[in-house]
């Protein structure tokens, strides 16, 4: 047996954020037995497109962070959420020499996204 | 997952105990594998407990259930001496006394700790310290008025 080189695609790394697909509906951040999913968003309201219509109101993402300091990779947020917007990468090098560097922001929990194999 | 194999759960009434471990070890569960509790509420506090037959390689889980206030079951550490460090845990972090235990001191925590920290009633002083994230409705960013399943209010609790 040679040296193990590669992991399984679906192999439990880090946590990746599909942005366009969350809601901030706040079910992650309630269900995180670790308390380290942060999420602010605000309330935009779009006008009326049609005659008798009423206007829509839609929440926009203003931050969701996941603190790797204090998850515990179970994958319950992964679980509950309703909308698809998380998912396991197996990258798993994301050590930090600061523990403030383990807080990842909503843009580096996107990048995870590049390594998240497909449905199929 | 009823699997005789894996995960064969007998459940016993605290008196029946010591004698249904008894005829286990009898019946060649010679390994000592596990013991511990969990708060099941208002049905008390469930102990549980794993040994294993090495020359079969099958295990078994046995289970009883005691009060809340002034639970107490027989030790099996004469049965099995690893059930000592086990025992000894259950008992400071659920409040259960173990009869003819041969060391019941407290095993992970401090001396004159209060309390029994695996028991739901139990308050995580940092859950009422910290935050908690999910107070926030969706369209917010600041926190609402809703609290995370045991963690009372702010003054309610602690100095």
């Amino acid at each position: 047996m040679g040296a193990v080189t590669a992991l399984p695609d679906r192999s439990r790394g880090v946590i990746a954020l599909r942005e366009e697909s969350c809601t901030s509906c706040m079910v992650c951040a309630r269900e995180c037995p670790d308390w380290c999913i942060y999420i602010d968003s605000h309330k935009e309201t779009e006008p009326a497109t049609a005659e008798g219509a009423r206007p829509k109101t839609r929440h926009v993402l203003d931050r969701f962070a996941i603190d790797y300091a204090l998850c515990m990779y179970c994958g319950i947020c992964i679980e509950v959420c309703p909308w698809d917007a998380l998912f396991w990468s197996p990258e798993y090098d994301h050590a930090a020499t600061d523990v403030l560097g383990l807080t990842h922001e909503r843009d580096t929990l996107g990048t995870w996204m590049r390594s998240v194999p497909s449905a199929e | 997952m009823a699997s005789d194999d894996f995960a064969a759960t007998r459940d016993v009434p605290s008196d029946g105990w010591f004698g249904a471990a008894s005829e286990l070890k009898d019946s060649g569960y010679d390994f000592f594998d596990w013991l511990s509790a969990y708060d099941d509420s208002d049905a008390g506090l469930a102990v549980v407990t794993r040994v294993w037959s090495v020359g079969d390689r099958r295990g078994v889980m046995l289970r009883t259930r005691v009060a809340r206030d002034g639970g107490s079951l027989p030790t099996l550490t004469s049965l099995w001496g690893g059930a000592a460090w086990h025992e000894r845990e259950t008992a400071e972090m659920f409040g259960i006394y173990f009869v003819d235990h041969p060391d019941p001191r407290p095993l992970l925590l401090p001396d004159g700790f209060d309390g029994h920290p695996l028991r739901k009633e139990f308050v995580l002083a940092s859950r009422v310290a910290k935050e908690w994230p999910g107070a926030k409705e969706p369209g917010e960013s600041v926190a609402g008025r809703k609290r995370p399943p045991g963690v009372p209010a702010a003054g309610a609790w602690g100095p």
